[in-house]
């Protein structure tokens, strides 16, 4: 019976828009700012961590997640909204995927999936539209047979796409943005948030085609300096990478076929190093 | 051959060749005379040999009652050394119903000697084999047997029987717990079967291979493979491989050890 | 007698090579005792280079078959690309232990190049899911026991595709000839890089 008048609160203007969905919008372009840069070897994700009192302990905030070993996800919006999504895309990562083929879906899969979570909240009764934009980087290996690499490196022809996101069958690194209203795209570079608009100026100056993943931490930093309210520092910014695959953080080692997680975070101290040469 | 005592390979999910408890509620109790001691046994035969072999391993159930039994007998030679026997029998299946038929069949084949004069043939011992199993028609020996000799021509004789006295001569014969394994085996490596000879021909027209008697280090060879092969996806077979061979000279034994896990 | 896995009768085997694997099955369907064709094939393909064999009660065969044909071609739109052995390995064993309290009556064998790492692969399972990842070869059906005893003599490692075919010819014939439930022909696919060979082999037809 209660289904009965649980009609779905986004629901279509006569103008043809859902004015819901605009809102959440409106809640993302308040948000904190988020980027992402892609490079040829990995992935950057970077945001402001700000605090509303100097009394907040800031380690326990964290606002870039991990999703699988080689996806991470940051955000712009409303914070328990984020959390909500980061529980959900855990979880459909492995009862969509890796129950089903023992191995973490590839990036564009896990952005579909998180997409249709996104989207059911636009269509469906007695919830709201999320109020989050998502940055959701990750690195896929390919499937395509390694091929030697040319050695003559000088006059190649530009590389063709040979999927349809350029992804999949070569394997890579991808960023993609996922919107309220369930729509996602694939970047080089993007921000979102407050000053997702100047920050994006500012990347379209400063990217560059085949840039290496240092550079790209080191744009993501200048980037977020441009936009920052409080001062930088190693407790202020968050900064999760998507690189060569980290065995460090295996917790163990000499087991033959292991692979660390390619998404980590920088901890403070890497940061601050990165700042110091900035 | 196994049809009255043979367990059927499918009929449950894991083909052990013995029982799996049950757990009913009540129990009935029965008197069950017969184990399965599990392991194999083969023989083939040459131009003027025959191999008779078997693995020791005296199983049962999951437990393994002894590395060493032996399941190929002399017949009709010393009762220590064996010498003077021309006849070679091996039995698989139950061990205490393989033993008393081996015991039966030396002191028929004995008996015949003294009563007769002469040793007596192995074709004769093959049918009398026959009769003696028969005998118990009804209270079975729960045992396959294999009888081995030279015949009249001094050729290779092998002959294999079921648990109530049906038999047949043949080139070569598994019997026992991995028989099913080795039998395609010898098939293919000693009957040659669905072999051809390349190029002979489209289709129809293609030729098949003969087989023909192999010689004595080619058969020991084939032996030593098949067992090996059984030890390895049988859980009943392994130990130790007792090969004997029999020829115009007399019989021959070899003990080659297998694997023992 | 009666168990689901024996009325049809059937025998797969799988077998790995030097740079490449080999797949084969008989091609009867029987109702016990009954031979109804002789004309029924155990093995499909779900991606270039990628089969799987699936013995066991025919009618689940060919359910079987048809859902992994619909969760690979679904599989593939989505992700646009072929699906790998190793993957189709998992989403078997995945699918089959759904079914754990009321399983599909089928012994599935997978054979395959990867693609991407071009390494041959083959697997076995039981009803219920559990891979066997073998090394050297994987028998299934009605005449697995006899199917263990030649493929054990006779495989060795490092065949070439030409003496891979004669291998697993030879051990699927000579096996299914001991089984009253198997034969009446036999189907064996050598998938090599880039290249698959079908052939068929008349065997004793009885």
């Amino acid at each position: 019976m209660a289904d009965r008048y649980s009609f779905s609160l986004t629901t279509f203007s006569p103008s043809g828009k859902l004015v819901q969905i605009e809102y959440a919008l409106n809640a993302v372009n308040q948000g904190v700012t988020a980027l992402g840069i892609k490079a040829t070897n990995g992935i950057v994700l970077a945001t402001e961590k700000k605090s509303s009192s100097p009394l907040i302990d800031p380690p326990s905030l964290s606002k870039i997640s991990l999703i699988t070993p080689d996806i991470g996800m940051v955000y712009a919006g409303m914070g328990p909204d984020y959390r909500v999504l980061v529980d959900k895309a855990r979880k459909v990562s492995h009862t969509g995927y890796k129950r089903i083929y023992n191995e973490y879906p590839p990036t564009r899969i896990l952005v579909q999936d998180v997409a249709r979570v996104v989207q059911e909240a636009t269509q469906s009764g007695g919830v709201r539209p999320y109020g989050v934009s998502l940055l959701i980087a990750g690195w896929d290996e390919g499937v395509e047979p390694e091929t030697p690499q040319a050695q003559k490196g000088d006059e190649e022809e530009p590389k063709k796409a040979t999927g349809k996101t350029g992804g999949i069958l070569k394997g890579g690194p991808s960023l993609y943005q996922v919107d309220p209203s369930g729509s996602y795209y694939p970047w080089k570079a993007t921000a979102i948030g407050k000053h997702a608009t100047s920050a994006k100026t500012f990347l379209e100056k400063r990217y560059t085609e085949g840039l290496e993943l240092e550079d790209a931490i080191h744009i993501a930093l200048l980037t977020l300096k441009e936009t920052i309210e409080g001062e930088m520092n190693g407790d202020t910014i968050e900064i999760g990478i998507v690189g060569p695959p980290a065995d460090h953080l295996l917790g163990f080692e000499g087991v033959e076929g292991s692979r660390g997680p390619r998404f980590r975070k920088l901890t403070k101290e890497e940061i601050e190093d990165y700042l110091t040469s900035l | 051959m196994a049809s009255i005592i043979g367990h059927n390979p499918h009929s449950n999910s894991i083909g052990y060749s013995f029982s799996q408890p049950t757990n009913a509620g009540n129990k009935e109790h029965s008197f069950y005379p017969y184990t399965d001691n599990g392991g194999s046994v083969l023989g083939i035969t040459g131009k003027d040999f025959a191999v008779l072999a078997g693995d020791t391993r005296s199983t049962s159930g999951y437990n393994i009652n002894s590395r060493y039994v032996p399941k190929v007998f002399k017949i009709g030679g010393d009762q220590e050394t064996g010498e003077g026997a021309h006849i070679l029998l091996s039995v698989v299946g139950f061990a205490a119903d393989g033993l008393a038929l081996k015991e039966r069949l030396d002191a028929v084949v004995k008996m015949y000697k003294y009563q007769h004069g002469k040793p007596m043939s192995v074709r004769a011992c093959a049918q009398r084999l026959s009769t003696i199993l028969y005998g118990k028609r009804f209270f079975p020996y729960y045992v396959q047997a294999i009888l081995a000799g030279l015949d009249e021509e001094g050729k290779g004789a092998l002959y294999g029987y079921d648990p109530v006295g049906s038999y047949e001569r043949e080139q070569c014969r598994a019997a026992g717990a991995a028989s099913s394994l080795i039998m395609p085996f010898l098939d293919n490596q000693v009957n040659l079967k669905n072999q051809y000879i390349p190029g002979s021909g489209e289709g129809h027209a293609l030729e098949a291979k003969k087989p023909e008697p192999m010689p004595r280090d080619t058969v020991e060879q084939v032996v030593r493979d098949a067992f090996t092969s059984a030890v390895e996806r049988h859980i009943e077979v392994g130990d130790g491989l007792q090969m004997l061979i029999i020829t115009a000279d007399g019989i021959e034994e070899i003990y080659h050890p297998l694997k023992k896990d | 007698m009666s168990s689901p896995f024996d009325i049809n009768g059937g025998a797969c085997v799988a077998m790995v090579g030097k740079d490449c694997v080999a797949i084969a099955c008989d091609l009867r369907l029987g109702m016990q005792a009954l031979t109804v064709s002789n004309n029924f094939p155990k093995i499909f393909n779900f991606a270039p280079g990628t089969y799987l064999g699936l013995t066991g009660l025919a009618t689940d065969v060919s359910t079987v078959s048809d859902l992994f044909r619909y969760k690979v071609n679904m599989y593939r739109l989505r992700e646009e690309r072929h699906i790998a052995p190793q993957t189709l390995a998992n989403l078997v064993s995945s699918s089959l232990y759904e079914r754990r309290f009321g399983p599909y009556f089928v012994s599935p064998v997978i054979a395959g190049i990867n693609n991407t790492t071009g390494k041959p692969f083959i697997c076995g399972f039981d009803s219920i899911g559990c891979i066997d990842f073998a090394k050297d070869f994987i028998v299934s059906g009605t005449a697995s026991d006899q199917l263990f005893g030649t493929c054990e003599g006779l495989w060795e490692p490092d065949l070439s595709p030409e003496n891979l075919f004669e291998t697993i010819s030879q051990a699927l014939l000579s096996a299914v000839d001991r089984d009253a439930l198997s034969g009446w022909g036999a189907q064996v696919y050598i998938i090599e890089k880039d290249k698959v060979t079908q052939r068929l082999l008349k065997g004793r037809q009885d």
